[in-house]
């Protein structure tokens, strides 16, 4: 079990290492390594999903280890609560970010091994704090730096943790 | 300066990703626009202009800005969301066009359709469409109840899936010869349409073997279009939808970072 503790209150995030070995283990690193505390949910789009854990306050990008390979094919679905990989247009380019759906985001489901088909890599989900995910989906956005859909006030992670 | 023309965007509640990147394009691209036209199936489906949900609410205010901004806005029907009517157009401060519309911007006629028409070897489409488009078979269903006309619409798209999943692909593109007929009917150079979601640029022929061009609007999925007419030149523009990829710090100032597919003179 790992929570995200932020300063909207804590998200406890339950892995699938069995169906997503290979991200589950990534995002475990990133949170015992401490890469997550401080970090921001930089886009947030009501009714769509939270992306966050690449950027600092600020838009700041930090520095991610090594991409991982998609396990977008696992049979998991992109289901409200559940927690996926955001990525850039490669497929196998994840590294720290990721969302959480605010919405049953089925068309991020896995269809086809290609570049338009691969998909986004579900490797948990929240199992508690969903409180706290929904109000974080309502927050107010602007643009910020380029990017877009940017919380107004600072959504932090302030601190992540494994727990048994 | 120039005119924006999009179609087929099929906006649905289970496309965030899309909605969220139209309202991005009315705010980014269109605001600059002379005119923004809409050339059908804008909506997955339409039950009539009193059902009202999110989706709705967010697209009709996106649409207010612009036109508050001094943009006009006209849409055309298509084959999903024909039912479109002049109550949300008003809300929306947009203009409905009639299913042949010839326009002439910047003194250069042309053209606009949403294409299902052209499409004349579907004929089980055609003939569906003929009883769908009756003033009698559409008075009689924006007489149901709300939830009668959407469960119509949901056994109507999931019947449309699986006779497209039967079709042989060329019954699903456009007839040449009906093309032909069209832009020498409307004696114009050029036509525009979307519907079979197959983004390009065609020359084509007029009945009296005067060239013209016909430009295919695409549809809306991991990748948007918009064609862009200007005095100097006809653009279709694609762009990429963002899904939760973290491509935006190289994309700068814009999500519609387009790259120019195919660019070609209009004269």
């Amino acid at each position: 079990m790992i929570i995200l503790h932020t300063n909207f209150g804590d998200i406890k995030i339950e892995l699938d290492a069995e169906k997503a070995p290979k991200t589950a283990a990534n995002f475990e690193q990133y949170v015992s390594s401490g890469f997550y505390d401080g970090v921001i949910f930089h886009r947030v789009i009501n009714g769509f999903m939270l992306q966050g854990g690449g950027f600092e306050p600020g838009m700041t990008q930090k520095d991610t280890n090594a991409n991982i390979e998609n396990e977008a094919d696992n049979g998991l679905s992109n289901l409200t609560g559940t927690l996926a990989m955001a990525r850039t247009m490669d497929p196998h380019s994840a590294s720290a970010q990721f969302f959480i759906n605010v919405n049953d985001n089925t068309f991020l489901d896995h269809s086809a091994k290609t570049t338009e088909g691969w998909g986004y890599a579900v490797f948990g989900k929240v199992v508690e704090g969903m409180d706290v995910v929904n109000q974080i989906k309502t927050v107010a956005t602007t643009s910020r730096a380029g990017h877009q859909d940017v919380p107004v006030d600072d959504v932090v992670i302030t601190s992540a943790e494994i727990v048994d | 300066m120039s005119i924006l023309f999009i179609s087929d965007l099929h906006l649905q509640a289970s496309r965030p990703d899309i909605t969220r990147a139209f309202v991005l394009f009315l705010q980014q691209r269109a605001n600059r626009a002379d005119a923004l036209y809409i050339l059908g199936d804008f909506f997955e489906a339409w039950v009539g202009d009193d059902y009202r949900d999110d989706l709705t609410d967010e697209i009709t205010s996106a649409l207010q800005e612009l036109a508050a901004k001094g943009v006009p806005i006209y849409i055309q029907h298509g084959n999903r969301d024909f039912l479109l009517g002049s109550q949300f157009c008003a809300i929306s401060r947009a203009t409905l066009l009639p299913e042949h519309a010839v326009i002439s911007p910047y003194g250069y006629p042309l053209l606009l359709m949403h294409g299902d028409t052209l499409c004349t070897r579907d004929s089980d489409y055609l003939a569906f469409r003929q009883l769908v488009r009756a003033p009698q078979w559409q008075t009689a269903f924006l007489a149901k109840p709300l939830s009668d006309r959407l469960e119509i619409a949901r056994q109507l798209r999931q019947q449309s899936r699986a006779d497209a999943a039967n079709k042989d692909n060329s019954i699903m593109d456009v007839t040449d010869s009906e093309v032909s007929t069209q832009l020498t009917h409307y004696a114009v150079p050029l036509l525009i349409h979307g519907h079979t979601h197959r983004p390009a640029l065609h020359l084509e022929q007029t009945a009296d073997h005067q060239p013209a061009l016909r430009a295919v609007l695409g549809d809306w999925d991991q990748q948007g279009w918009y064609l862009e007419l200007s005095m100097q030149s006809l653009q279709l523009v694609p762009f990429s939808i963002p899904a939760p990829d973290f491509v935006h710090a190289e994309q700068a100032d814009s999500v519609l970072r387009a790259s120019t597919l195919f660019c070609r003179s209009a004269h």
